[in-house]
């Protein structure tokens, strides 16, 4: 540049006055990004980014969730697929820089060469799979491997307990997994005597890395009596473990000891051994005690030993996260147990902070704490609370997966549909949330019907029934009654708007059991009630030609639909009949009722007989359905007027 | 009764279709171990292939109804992208029909082609100016004025950066490096500022005193950068360089005509016998035979250099 300045004209760059250009500001690549990002707030009437906006392809239903964003990720590992088949094909470089995930698998085999090297760069990115291969290569060609590579091999063999994990790029699913990790049965999965323990073996003098790493492995996949042994062998030895090997043992000290007294003086003796050899515990230590004591049953002790703990390493600065209240919650708010508050407790703590990942645990305690509030405490302000801490902030990360995140809403929904009145639970909570961010089962939407029926609220009706079509809810014989009754018992006399609704709703609720798949495994059948329920609100809506196909229906199919209606539908069914003049369709009517049994069959007949002119051949069908006598009635009839 | 009814009904679903299904395998093998006849007039049974009954699929009502009047639009529309009549609520119309109204937004191809700006409305534009603040540094105040910047950044350099979505970020067009100067902020004489035009060429723009150098024959932009300060540099201690066989420079070489070297002047000088500039109206004389020379052969440069000759000459004025 001087260069440069030197060639100028002196008269301009003779800088009489200074110039300060301020220094550039410093970002990194996504920084302009994440700025742009903070604009947007979350869009409550559209799905999620990952499927396509628009009417024909937004899931509607769980279900639906599920399969487009399978379908995507399948058509993803279809992708991996042909790439591992071709690699030939992948051999150009689209990108610059390189991608390397755009690059053909490494193959490895025995012609190629193989390197220590190839070992470690297979660790490091843990394809577990891939370094097993590399080592067995190594080992028949007698590559030398460093000590400090085998044992960060026998590391990731014992993280992984000798299998691939699922590739981080799988989004959707781990999301939809439905994993119960934490939750499931705990049994033992570790691999006796796979290859992390022939590793082991062929260490001279194992260290204590190697130790802690085998250890750790086994009492992660619950083979907890061989760690056990381990650990013991190592003391013997005079090996001192890592703070993460004393954790994992008290994790599965409920595998070790049966009593819980004994239980606790094996955690306590751990913690004590810890303490002599200078370890500093930290999260993950009182997790793992935490998580002993919320196994340890309802008694005051245990309660009293969760708040000792958490004291007690509150002092030695180790703050607990949303795991560890996750235990405490497990502790306190047992089903059989008394009611415990501690949730309470707990937000205060908790509220109004952004809380980052420190354990896989975390993702529970939104899960749990809104089931507290809903079956155990019964609290919505509670439960208000604990919705707003999860929307503060990322704490939405915390949420977990997708199973997760409906049995949060399922609580939070039930509960403040019971608790909250009916108008605000809807404007506020159903309205906003339904269908993007949750679709109700059928069970909340039972809850929901059942509030709606107790508030008498029949102008939600139209709104629920078209999102219980749009979900999928109408093959449920239980919700479809139970919405049937509300429209019947409920009738808008002063709304004529909603009466025609309710007469289409009706209308639409036939079609679909009438319409719907053979094959199904169990379909809905119509009952008498339902289709009389039908049939009400039908004539109702002033629909004769319809509420006539329901009553050919039930007289059609009367073997098939389990029990009989009503008796007032049909009787109302008669007076349209009379009304529109209709005497064969009355007659098929009242033939009905006949076959049901109902003891108005004659009423109705000579209902129908006085308030119309019949001609001789209804006369006959009317007199082989209900008797003879109307015959001489009529007889008698004609006789008067000639 | 009913119970029974039903149960019947499911076995009878579930036993049927296999047994057809087993038939109809059956008969198949046999009629491929027989002589395929061509069937000419085949009369295709309807039975077997009774149509599908169309499956309805429920859709969501367009997602414009749910919208509030005073949603965020920001957060609806949050980046570019294809016009969709679902989720932008206005009732836009585009096209043309011969008769009636142009058609509306919905399965409208003419929307989808053009590109539009809906994430660029006013109130985002500034919700996104005020997030960006933050990466910006104030504007140096000794540099108040345009004349100010270009006296102390007189050099000007522009290149492009290129956003695309594809794999590789880099973009041809990106190495392109333009560089820009007033020739008057170079420190110059006479003959270096002569043979620095005569070196650039065109890259000079007389009007705005300019000299453009583009670079693009480096594979990056920093190289290209630095190859067109090179350029530049070069240029000019070249155009100071005065070369031996620049003093055989002839008049017709001249780029410009100077009377006080010219043939003129020595024959106005021996018709006077005196120093040229003492005799008189030579002043006017010499501006018009500049502009006879340099403008070029006009009516007007002909006409003054004719008035000048006469008044140098003390002829008469000839009436026009």
């Amino acid at each position: 540049m001087k260069s440069v300045f030197s060639i100028l004209n002196p008269r301009y760059h003779t800088a009489e006055e200074k110039i300060d250009i301020p220094n550039r500001i410093q970002r990194g690549p996504t920084d302009i990004l994440r700025a742009l990002e903070s604009t947007v707030k979350t869009d409550l009437t559209a799905a999620h980014y990952k499927y396509h906006d628009d009417p024909f392809l937004i899931p509607m239903s769980n279900v639906g969730k599920r399969t487009f964003a399978m379908a995507q990720e399948s058509g993803r590992k279809a992708a991996h697929w042909v790439r591992a088949q071709h690699p030939e094909l992948f051999q150009h470089n689209a990108a610059d820089p390189p991608i390397q995930m755009f690059f053909p698998k490494i193959v490895y085999n025995k012609d190629g060469d193989i390197s220590e090297d190839n070992l470690k760069a297979a660790i490091k990115a843990v394809l577990v799979n891939d370094a097993i291969e590399i080592y067995k290569l190594c080992k028949e060609k007698g590559v030398e491997i460093s000590p400090e590579t085998m044992i960060s091999f026998l590391e990731a063999l014992c993280y992984n307990n000798g299998d691939e994990p699922l590739p981080e790029e799988f989004i959707e699913e781990r999301w939809f997994r439905q994993s119960t990790k934490g939750k499931e049965k705990k049994r033992k999965t570790w691999k006796d005597g796979a290859l992390a323990e022939e590793i082991f073996i062929s260490i001279n003098n194992p260290d204590e890395i190697a130790y802690s790493a085998l250890i750790q492995g086994m009492s992660k996949y619950y083979q907890s009596d061989r760690a056990w042994q381990l650990f013991q062998e190592a003391q013997e030895k005079g090996i001192a473990l890592n703070i993460e090997t004393y954790n994992s043992l008290i994790r599965v000290s409920n595998f070790l000891k049966e009593n819980y007294d004994l239980r606790w003086t094996f955690i306590v003796d751990l913690l004590t051994l810890a303490a002599k050899a200078k370890l500093k515990p930290n999260l993950r230590t009182l997790n793992a005690v935490l998580e002993s004591l919320s196994l340890m049953g309802t008694s005051k002790n245990t309660k009293n030993l969760t708040l000792q703990t958490l004291s007690e390493f509150k002092k030695i600065g180790v703050e607990p996260a949303l795991s560890s209240w996750y235990y405490v919650l497990n502790t306190f708010c047992k089903e059989r147990g008394p009611v415990s508050w501690v949730l309470e407790d707990i937000l205060v703590e908790i509220e109004n902070k952004e809380h980052k990942i420190q354990d896989l645990i975390d993702t529970f305690f939104f899960v749990t704490a809104m089931d507290v509030c809903r079956n155990h405490l019964h609290d919505k302000e509670l439960a208000k609370r604990v919705n707003k801490l999860l929307h503060h902030g990322s704490n939405y990360d915390l949420i977990g997966d997708s199973f997760k995140e409906s049995i949060y809403y399922r609580h939070y929904f039930i509960l403040l549909c019971q608790t909250e009145p009916l108008d605000t639970f809807m404007e506020e909570i159903y309205f906003k949330l339904v269908p993007h961010i949750y679709v109700p089962e059928p069970s909340v939407m039972g809850e929901i019907l059942d509030s709606i029926e107790i508030n008498t609220a029949i102008e939600y009706v139209p709104r629920i029934w078209s999102d219980m079509t749009i979900f999928d809810h109408t093959d449920r014989e239980k919700l479809i009654s139970s919405i049937l009754n509300i429209m019947v018992n409920n009738h808008p006399e002063d709304k004529p708007d909603l009466v025609e609704k309710f007469g289409i709703i009706a209308w639409d609720i036939f079609t679909k059991i009438e319409n719907q798949n053979e094959h199904r495994t169990q379909p809905v059948m119509f009952t008498g009630v339902m289709l009389g329920n039908i049939l009400t609100l039908l004539l109702r809506n002033q629909d004769f030609e319809k509420a006539t196909e329901i009553v050919e229906k039930l007289d059609a199919d009367h073997q098939k639909v389990v029990g009989v209606p009503g008796i007032e539908p049909l009787k109302m069914y008669l007076d349209y009949c009379i009304r529109e003049n209709a005497p064969s369709k009355a007659i098929v009517c009242i033939q009905y009722c006949a076959e049901s049994g109902f003891q108005e069959a004659e009423n109705m007949a000579k209902r129908l007989h006085s308030e119309m002119t019949l001609d001789e051949t209804h006369l006959e069908k009317l007199s082989k359905i209900v008797g003879n006598f109307f015959i001489e009635q009529s007889l008698k009839k004609n006789e008067n007027t000639t | 009764m009913s119970v029974l009814a039903r149960a019947f009904d499911k076995g009878f679903v579930r036993s049927i279709p296999k047994s057809v299904s087993f038939y109809s395998v059956n008969t198949e093998r046999i009629q491929e171990e027989e002589f395929r006849v061509l069937n000419l007039k085949s009369t295709r049974s309807q039975n077997i292939h009774a149509k599908k009954k169309g499956y309805k699929q429920n859709v969501l009502p367009p997602r414009t109804a749910q919208m509030p009047v005073d949603q965020d639009w920001g957060s609806v529309w949050p980046g570019p992208r294809t016009f969709h009549p679902a989720t932008v609520p206005l009732p836009i119309r585009q096209g043309y029909r011969d008769k009636g109204a142009a058609p509306d937004k919905y399965a409208n191809a003419e929307l989808m082609k053009i590109p539009n700006f809906l994430h660029l409305t006013p109130p985002v534009v500034k919700r996104q100016c005020e997030a960006l603040k933050k990466f910006c540094t104030p504007w140096p105040k000794a540099l108040d004025t345009d004349e100010k910047c270009e006296k102390h950044f007189p050099i000007e350099v522009t290149f492009s950066n290129y956003c695309h979505s594809s794999p590789t970020i880099r973009d041809p067009l990106a190495r392109i490096v333009t560089l820009k100067i007033k020739l008057s902020t170079l420190k110059l004489d006479e003959h270096a500022r002569d043979k620095f035009r005569r070196l650039v060429g065109d890259r000079y723009d007389e009007e705005t005193d300019t000299f453009t150098i583009v670079t693009d024959r480096c594979p990056t932009k920093k190289q290209n950068y630095e190859y067109a300060m090179y350029l530049l540099t070069a240029v000019y201690h070249e155009s100071w360089e005065v070369e031996p066989w620049e003093k055989l420079k002839s008049d017709a070489d001249m780029e410009a005509y100077d009377w006080n070297n010219s043939k003129s002047k020595q024959t106005i000088e021996e018709l006077f016998k005196k120093e040229a500039k003492d005799v008189d109206n030579i002043n006017e004389y010499i501006s018009a035979i500049n502009s006879l020379m340099n403008k070029g052969e006009t009516k007007d440069t002909i006409h003054n250099y004719g008035l000048a000759v006469r008044k140098l000459l003390n002829l008469p004025v000839e009436a026009t």
